[in-house]
């Protein structure tokens, strides 16, 4: 169908006859992450019969429904309507939140500390120096269990994945790869080079929603020593503002 | 009012998904096979959604307190009853002290077990249904004691050998060749001609796979591109070429963000097909188009729909479970 020019552009995939995956293809990519994630929003509010829900990522929205309820040709309308809805009233301002978040970097805590700051042709310090001055934004939820998923921080090259994956990640890994960052919620496998770790509590099981932030909030980091790691352990992180 | 757990084998306590769970990360999960978990519930006078046993591959024997009703559907088996053989896709009396035993699980890979007025578990984002990595869900150990809410007294057989129910369900077939069907997935393109090797070629199911997702061996297309993929959300039955060893169909366990193409996605209606698949069965793929699996998948819920109407009318002759709303299904998580 034809877009007028206000309107975000998108194209709408098919995913199944469960899902549509639904891509902001403008050349703008903040405009991208900020089409899809106000769709999601958009979708979730609505709450349309048989309509499970919406995964919002960088320019990608996934959309998954029940076909016993609804179908893959309604809810393609359904989106495009809330597309509509969206040029008329704007994307809703959300005042971010900003989590800070303790680090302790190298040694057991950021095994691969030493191997990226080599691959970046850089020192230990300079690495931590680039990953603590950044404030990052948190683009989208992510595997395993929401973890925040970041844009990396400003190293001279992107951070290869290892050659073999861990088997085991431990909860609270601040890790790195290829030109992303992200912190572990939860206990995993996982490929991304791990730097540092935090003491802090990301996952919390029993309350809802899970994790404390979502897209859109920004995030610090800000290096403490091993002996400092004990005193921060078992508290939850939480939104400094 | 409970069961007792007296061998556990593989077992949890699941519903049909926690649908509100991948907006914050966290897989949907839930029974593999989901046309057996609500035949399951039904035939055993609850709504689809109700908290019911999953039991994969392993022997599994519990006990009853009190009197129960129950049905057990799924992959086939040795259903026993206080040592009596008992019909599957059919509700069974469980008198109390009875020990209801699953033998050899065989030709499929997962049995369920309803139980009329359900069991009690813990709940997160709305489902009861188990996720490994955060680490929720009762998983069932020997000496686990679910509750149970309602008790419904023996049903008796007034004539000596007949089957005490006939409900007349088109039950699945199970085999060790199965056709699955799939639909074109949003990346097909990125495969180019390798795409059709999907379709004429057979896999075979490892043992490496899981609820999270199958691992098959067999010819594989390959991406004919390069681009870096952004992470992005991957719907439940997407198969992705992640190795060159393997194709990866994605299950109920998924993560819900990945960042290889999606070259097709398994129908709903298949994805149960592959939840009954054992290590060593053989898989073929078949091309099929949205609207005909939406078709597909709705005709299945028309069948349950009929089966839910008979056994209304069968229980309520008998005075089971007539309370006021018991014919209600549970609400899918975050509807």
């Amino acid at each position: 169908m034809a877009a007028t020019p206000a309107q975000p552009p998108v194209e709408v995939f098919e995913s199944g006859d469960a899902a549509l995956r639904v891509v902001a293809s403008s050349p703008d990519r903040e405009a991208n992450w900020a089409t899809v994630h106000a769709l999601a929003a958009w979708l979730d509010a609505a709450g349309a019969d048989g309509v499970h829900g919406a995964v919002p990522t960088y320019d990608s929205l996934l959309v998954e429904f029940d076909p016993g309820v609804t179908s893959a040709r309604q809810v393609r309308a359904f989106v495009l309507l809330g597309l509509r809805q969206l040029e008329f009233t704007g994307v809703p301002a959300r005042e971010p939140r900003e989590f800070s978040v303790p680090v302790v970097y190298g040694g057991e805590y950021g095994p691969d500390l030493v191997r990226v700051a080599e691959q970046q042709q850089l020192t230990v310090e300079e690495i931590i120096q680039l990953h603590t001055t950044k404030s990052y934004v948190i683009r989208c939820l992510g595997a395993p269990a929401g973890s925040p998923m970041m844009d990396g921080p400003d190293f001279p090259f992107p951070v290869p994945r290892l050659k073999d994956p861990r088997l085991s990640v431990p909860a609270g890994a601040v890790s790195v790869a290829g030109r992303q960052a992200v912190i572990a919620p939860a206990a995993a496998p996982g490929g991304w080079c791990v730097i540092g770790q935090t003491p802090l509590t990301v996952l919390d099981a029993a309350s809802e929603p899970l994790v404390p932030y979502v897209p859109g909030d920004t995030l610090r980091f800000h290096q403490i020593q091993p002996e400092d790691f004990a005193q921060y352990a078992g508290r939850k992180l939480e939104a400094a503002r | 009012m409970s069961l007792i757990i007296q061998q556990p084998g593989n077992s949890v306590v699941t519903d049909l998904g926690r649908f509100r769970g991948p907006r914050f990360g966290l897989p949907v999960n839930g029974a593999l096979d989901q046309f057996s978990a609500r035949a399951a519930n039904i035939l055993a006078g609850n709504g689809d959604n109700a908290p019911l046993l999953e039991v994969t591959a392993l022997d599994f024997r519990m006990q009853a307190t009190t009197d129960l009703l129950i049905a057990v559907t799924g992959a086939p088996l040795h259903l026993t009853v206080g040592g009596r053989e008992c019909q599957q896709w059919e509700p069974v009396s469980v008198r109390a002290g009875e020990t209801v035993a699953l033998r050899r699980i065989d030709g499929g890979l997962r049995a369920y077990v309803a139980v009329h007025g359900s069991v009690d578990a813990p709940v997160l984002l709305g489902s009861c249904a188990p996720d490994t990595v955060v680490g929720f869900g009762l998983r069932l150990a020997e000496g686990t004691e679910l509750k149970t809410n309602r008790s419904v007294p023996p049903i008796r057989q007034p004539y000596y050998d007949l089957p005490l129910f006939r409900l007349g369900l088109t039950r699945p077939e199970f085999h060790s060749t199965a056709v699955v069907e799939v639909t074109d997935g949003p990346d097909v393109e990125e495969f180019g001609d390798t795409a059709s090797l999907l379709y004429n070629t057979e896999y075979t199911v490892s043992g490496r796979s899981n609820h999270i997702g199958l691992r098959l061996g067999g010819a594989l297309p390959e991406r004919q591109t390069t681009a870096e993929v952004l992470s992005r959300g991957v719907p439940v039955g997407a198969i992705e070429v992640p190795s060159r060893d393997e194709l990866l169909v994605l299950h109920r366990g998924r993560g819900v963000t990945a960042g290889y193409p999606v070259l097709a996605v398994v129908t709903s209606r298949s994805l149960d097909v592959l939840a009954q698949a054992r290590p060593g069965h053989k898989i073929t793929f078949r091309k099929t188009s949205v609207p005909e699996a939406t078709a597909k998948h709705r005709a299945a819920l028309r069948e349950l729909e009929a089966l839910r109407s008979t056994v209304g009318t069968v229980f309520s002759l008998l005075g089971i479970g007539n309370q006021p709303g018991w014919q209600q299904p549970v609400p899918a998580a975050g509807t």
